[in-house]
């Protein structure tokens, strides 16, 4: 299949999430996807944004970026951040279902003589790896099975929640038990490990902001990694890689543990299993923790 | 929307949950709640909640504004949505307690205000309405200064190593911030914006 | 009487004859009985009945057939009117024990010779069918239960007669607003349509209406009930629908929540009437209300007042704070509640409540000022919160069945039959309950005892009053037997059997007039109602051996025995429903049926083959009751679980049918013990025939001296529960019994 999608990447494309940009640009590459880029695209204002600046301004922020796809054309928008997700498809439905929203949001737009009328689809990427893609593509473009590597498939909060379950998300997985990123990990080759902390909250923003309120419940997700066996995390949240990775040294501190596991996105071990680079299709180089089981594999 | 949250005139004022339902993101729905606690036996973080969603929801029907609107409850909401996803009575758990979070903050409660939330939601907003884009260096230095030079630089220090890691694998930059292109464009959208919202609270 | 000719047929089919020696059976039948037998690979296949019918055709008039539990294929093996008699060899034999053993072999031997030994003991019943029989029916009540009960006998052909006490009809429908939603999406207060129930129910050719009118006297039996009314008239019905309803709690007794301290805290059957009435003001200043609370469960489900839920009171409350809203939506509602009870369709009301902003607190209510401010326990808050503000104040107070006539003097006798089986001082077992005891649900036991007059003033032996099942309210069992009360023929619908709602009531009335249909149908033919459906039997009083000593009258559970005036048994054949508690009870066997008799039981107990003590095994009687007990067994043996081959079971009608002389005959003939298993006695019966098994257990409770004086131990003899899902229990229950026989050795008189 060939298919265009109007990409959003979001901020942590360019900083703590480069190597999910990277590694997603290099798979789609393989299964027919071709990325647009939203032109100048701006920040959706993630976790935090409303609470200092209410609920205009912060639809107003996406509403920019969908006007800029729209302009482009009507093809779907995709993000593979899910705070992205998130605001997009929220912002999105406001547009589309609430007429007074449409025409304040509108209202702001005009200023840059810009304009939406809510016409879009918003999806996940991993939404669209499952339900356009298919797992058969997947694995049918693997040439270097990763065999033996041992993944937990840790999924997080927002990819799944609150949308994935419904209509209005696509239906495409359940919140509590989801499937699809162990089927990545099957499609590469691997041996997805039974993990108990699938859907566990790492804290997300509030892990970045007040890491101490937070430490314990990436503890936890730690604990049940270690029980698992798993070589490598896998995730398809930039926010959870960074925070689950980054804390790990702090988590030690607390409460006397010895955590070194490796943390890497979904799309990475697709890259490798692609037999794409481990540095520029995969960007396998830029962790804090390197993820040796998978550079190993790396042809 | 925005309207003012009414002033207690009493200590348990009658009027306040109906002004919650009417005003709150998703507060037409807090009105089905059935009090059942899958929402507070659900969140990660209840246990460092003041009052888990269930207990705050029963207060605003209490009528207990002032106890609301200083908790830190809705500070301490992690946004992982188990609370929406399972709630039998489809209440939107946390969008009601963001929603409540912003109320709290525009009404000018101290324990939201000053919040590390709110804090990093001040320089996290100064970086997207400025630059078009965050920007994870200026805005963790701009949260870590809003409690003063020297907490500042205490916090600055203590992340010190986690920030030279990053900078290492190239996952945080050094040099100008990531901005728009066209960045003064976002800055009229939003000053509109800005606009709009305060209408709504007149 | 033409002589009686036997066919005794056995079956080796559903393995059958692959697990006992069929052709041994028929010697059993030859040898010891001098009978000829036939066998039939498939007896319930065409070629097998057509065996039996071509037998018919030549005479046979009583057939005995050893093949499957008589719970399955009574359709094949019906050949009415001729008798049919059935020894399982399939469920309790075969499927339940090993194949080619001695022991089965045995057992299926002694199967055939307890059904031969019946034989002879019993006849096809012979009804009682004389005299004249009534189908008009009877309804006291003009509310919502009584004109549903009158159209719906009507449109089933029924001339009705219905009573009510006022002088209008309607019942307390008439003096409310809206009713509680009936027709989806049951989100909202509906219509009060009792108009056109009365205009239906008055206009109807075959309802004969009599206002202001009560019930003095009743006495006779279904099918011709003679009632003496209040305005001197005498009447003769078929049946009984009492559909008397409620009446609302007392509020005089809720000072502590704020009644009668001020005007404007009123009950929810006073708001009702403040709402039919037009717009809702303060009662103290005519000041419109902006501010409500309703308190539930006010004097309800609380130990000093009423004990139990009435049920609709959470609804009703949430009603009219729709209707409040309705009114003018910036009405403040509060609901205090400690739990919401909104059953079945009622949850959507309760969410349209929601919706509509109606404000529920859940807590206790600690105090109701002058002022109305009500302080609230919050439970889930875990304060104390004063809900101040208000401009009325509704206590939504509970539902008193009117199983009694409120300020009519009670009558001498009867107090006994208001008192209930549950005895509300006394802590019960609940399954599941912390600690599996719940507490005992009244703190003063005289409050859960109905007063006042009888409703129907039964000349009745066992006493004026329909027997209460507990709190009140006029019932025999509410999940198994809904309707029937204690006395046959007069049936309970609506509130006066357990709380409920208007919609509710209206098809209760439809149970409860199907009941009573049935009911008069069956008494012209001499049939019996549940639970032994179409059973013509009844029992027979032998006059000459009566000694007088009245625990038939005393015992039967449905008061069908009342005493002549020299104090012999006169039984009501129409009242009994045919459990033979009579005939266990009566210490000189003159009471029987024509097909079940103390003789039939003790022949058949005594046709068993004893072993003697030196063959290492034992007998054990089991007396199993064929309502739960002996289904229970036939699942068990559907399931193959397995128990031990050494006991002789014998169904019994009820456990209150086995006289203890069954019991005396049975160790005399050397059973090493004997086990009663039937339905679960007590203040959460199971019994069938309510009292049957709690009967036994007294009874049983007596015999322990008994055998002390024959030197046997006490322990030889017990009483087991069954339920209906014991299938997986009893085999083990069984099996320990006999290990427990085993323990104590051979019985002594084996032998003699």
């Amino acid at each position: 299949m060939t298919k265009t999608l109007s990409y959003y990447p979001g901020c942590s494309s360019q900083a703590t999430g480069v190597h999910l940009d990277t590694s997603l640009k290099a798979v789609m590459s393989k299964v027919g996807i071709t990325f647009r880029e939203i032109d100048d695209w701006n920040c959706c204002g993630a976790s935090v944004g409303h609470i200092c600046s209410g609920h205009v301004p912060t639809l107003a922020l996406s509403g920019r970026n969908l006007a800029a796809a729209r302009a482009a054309g009507p093809e779907d928008v995709v993000t593979p951040c899910a705070a992205c997700y998130l605001n997009t498809h929220h912002t999105n439905e406001e547009i589309r279902d609430k007429p007074e929203v449409k025409a304040e949001v509108n209202e702001a737009l005009a200023e840059a003589g810009k304009s939406y009328d809510g016409s879009l689809h918003v999806r996940h990427i991993c939404e669209v790896l499952v339900n356009d893609v298919r797992m058969d593509t997947l694995k049918s473009a693997v040439t270097n099975p990763l065999t033996g590597l041992k993944v937990a498939g840790w999924v997080g909060c927002q990819t799944v929640r609150p949308f994935a379950a419904t209509e209005r998300g696509g239906k495409w997985e359940t919140y509590d038990d989801p499937s699809f990123l162990d089927d990545f990990t099957k499609a590469c080759g691997a041996e997805a490990v039974p993990f108990k902390g699938k859907t566990k909250c790492c804290g997300g923003s509030v892990a970045v902001i007040s890491p101490d309120k937070t430490l314990h419940l990436m503890k936890d997700i730690l604990d049940e990694v270690k029980a698992s066996g798993a070589d490598v995390v896998s995730t398809p949240c930039p926010l959870c890689q960074t925070n689950l990775e980054m804390y790990q040294p702090a988590i030690n501190q607390q409460f006397g543990t010895d955590f070194n596991i490796p943390v890497v996105f979904y799309s990475q071990l697709l890259a490798v299993a692609m037999g794409m680079d481990a540095k520029a299709d995969a960007g396998l180089h830029q962790h804090l923790i390197p993820p040796d089981a998978v550079l190993s594999r790396a042809k | 929307m925005n309207a003012l949250s009414p002033t207690p005139t009493k200590k348990y004022d009658l009027s306040f949950a109906r002004w919650v339902y009417r005003n709150v993101d998703g507060g037409d729905r807090l009105a089905l709640c059935m009090q059942c606690g899958t929402c507070s036996g659900s969140c990660p973080i209840g246990a460092q909640m003041d009052f888990g969603p269930r207990k705050l929801f029963m207060m605003i029907r209490a009528g207990m504004k002032e106890e609301v609107l200083s908790s830190n409850s809705m500070a301490a909401c992690v946004s992982c949505y188990n609370c929406v996803v399972r709630c039998p009575r489809k209440v939107p758990v946390k969008y009601i307690l963001q929603s409540l979070f912003t109320v709290a903050v525009r009404e000018g409660y101290a324990q939201s205000v000053d919040s590390d939330n709110a804090r990093f939601a001040r320089a996290f907003w100064w970086s997207a309405a400025k630059f078009g884009r965050t920007d994870e260096r200026l805005v963790t230095a701009r949260f870590y200064f809003s409690y003063g030079l020297s907490a500042g630089f205490k916090k600055s220090m203590a992340n010190l190593a986690i920030a030279k890691g990053m900078v290492k694998a190239k996952r945080m930059h050094l040099g100008l911030p990531h901005t728009c292109k066209n960045a003064g464009e976002l800055r009229k959208i939003l000053a509109k914006a800005a606009e709009i919202e305060a209408r709504h609270a007149t | 009487m033409t002589e009686r000719k036997t066919g005794i047929y056995l079956c080796s089919g559903c393995g059958i004859g692959d697990a006992v020696d069929v052709p041994a059976l028929e010697g059993v039948a030859k040898k010891e009985f001098k009978l000829d037998s036939k066998s039939h690979a498939c007896l319930c296949g065409d070629e097998g009945v057509a065996m039996i019918k071509a037998d018919l055709e030549a005479g046979v008039n009583q057939v005995a057939i050893a093949a499957c539990s008589a719970r399955v294929m009574s359709d094949r093996f019906g050949f009415e009117p001729v008798q049919v008699l059935r020894a399982d060899l399939r469920e309790k034999v075969i499927w339940s024990h090993p194949a080619n053993h001695e022991d089965t072999q045995a057992l299926a031997e002694d199967a055939v010779r307890m059904v031969l030994t019946q034989a002879p003991k019993v006849k096809a019943p012979e009804p009682s069918v004389e005299g004249e029989w009534s189908s008009r029916i009877l309804v006291m009540g003009g509310g919502v239960t009584g004109l549903a009960a009158a159209a719906q006998s009507a449109a089933l052909g029924h001339d009705v007669l219905l009573l009510e006490q006022s002088d209008r009809l309607g019942g307390r429908a008439l003096d409310a607003s809206k009713r509680l939603p009936h027709t989806p999406p049951y989100a909202k207060p509906e219509a009060n349509d009792i108009e056109a129930l009365v205009a239906a129910v008055t206009g109807n050719a075959k309802i004969a209406v009599r206002l202001g009118c009560t019930v003095t006297q009743t006495s006779g039996m279904p099918g011709r009930f003679v009632v003496n009314l209040s305005d001197g008239s005498v009447e003769t019905v078929g049946a009984i629908v009492v559909a008397t309803g409620w009446r609302p709690y007392d509020a005089t007794k809720l000072g502590h929540l704020g009644y009668g301290a001020s005007p404007d805290v009123v009950t929810g059957i006073e708001l009702e009437g403040m709402l039919k009435a037009g717009a809702v003001k303060r009662k103290s200043n005519g000041a419109p209300v902006k501010s409500v609370a309703f308190v539930q469960c006010a004097g309800s489900r609380d130990p000093d007042h009423l004990p139990y839920c009435s049920s609709i009171c959470c609804a009703t409350s949430l009603k009219q704070a729709l209707e409040l809203i309705e009114a003018d939506p910036d009405t403040n509602a509060y609901v205090v509640y400690e739990e919401m009870r909104t059953p079945g369709v009622m949850e959507e009301l309760y969410r349209s409540a929601q919706a509509a902003g109606v404000i529920f607190m859940k807590g206790k209510v600690k105090g109701v000022g002058a002022d109305l401010t009500i302080t609230v326990a919050d439970e889930l808050i875990g304060e104390e919160i004063p809900l101040a503000g208000l401009d009325l104040v509704v206590l939504a107070t509970g539902m008193v069945p009117n199983s009694t006539t409120p300020n009519a003097p009670a009558p001498a006798e009867g107090a006994d039959q208001l008192a209930g089986d549950v005895d509300p001082e006394v802590p019960f077992p609940v399954a599941g309950y912390c600690g599996g005891t719940a507490p005992a649900v009244h703190a003063k036991r005289e409050q859960a005892i109905p007063d006042g007059g009888s409703l129907l003033n039964l000349q009745y032996r066992q006493g004026p009053h329909l027997p209460v099942l507990h709190d009140g309210f006029a019932d025999s069992h509410y999940i198994c037997f809904p309707y029937e009360t204690r006395r046959t023929g007069i049936y309970t619908a609506g509130p006066v059997r357990r709380p409920m709602d208007w919609a509710e009531a209206a098809e209760d009335a439809s149970g409860a007039v199907l009941k009573a249909v049935q009911a008069v149908r069956s008494a012209s033919a001499g049939a019996a109602l549940h639970p032994r459906v179409g059973d013509l039997s009844y029992p027979k009083v032998s006059l000459n051996q009566c000694t007088k000593c009245k625990r038939c009258t005393v015992e039967c559970p449905f008061g069908a025995i009342d005493e002549d005036e020299q104090t012999y048994p006169i039984v009501n054949s129409t009242r009994c429903r045919r459990c033979g508690t009579c005939m266990g009870a009566c210490p000189v066997r003159a009471i029987s049926f024509d097909n079940y008799s103390v003789d039939m039981l003790s022949s058949m107990i005594k046709a068993v083959k004893i072993p003697d003590e030196f063959s290492g095994k034992p007998r054990i009687l089991i007396m199993a009751c064929e309502n739960d007990a002996v289904p229970a067994l036939d699942m068990a043996g559907i399931k193959r679980n397995q128990w031990s081959a050494h006991v002789r079971i014998l169904p019994v009608r009820c456990l209150g049918s086995v006289s203890l002389l069954c019991i005396s005959d049975a160790l005399s003939a050397g059973y090493d013990g004997v086990m009663m298993m039937g339905c679960k006695p007590g203040d959460d019966y199971q019994c069938h025939f309510v009292k049957g098994s709690a009967m036994a257990a007294e009874r049983l409770s007596k015999v322990g001296e008994t055998l002390k004086s024959m030197m046997l131990e006490p322990e030889r003899v017990t009483q087991a529960e069954a339920s209906i899902a014991d299938a997986d229990r009893l085999p083990k229950v069984i099996d320990a019994f006999v290990e427990q026989i085993t323990a104590i050795g051979f019985n002594p008189f084996k032998g003699f």
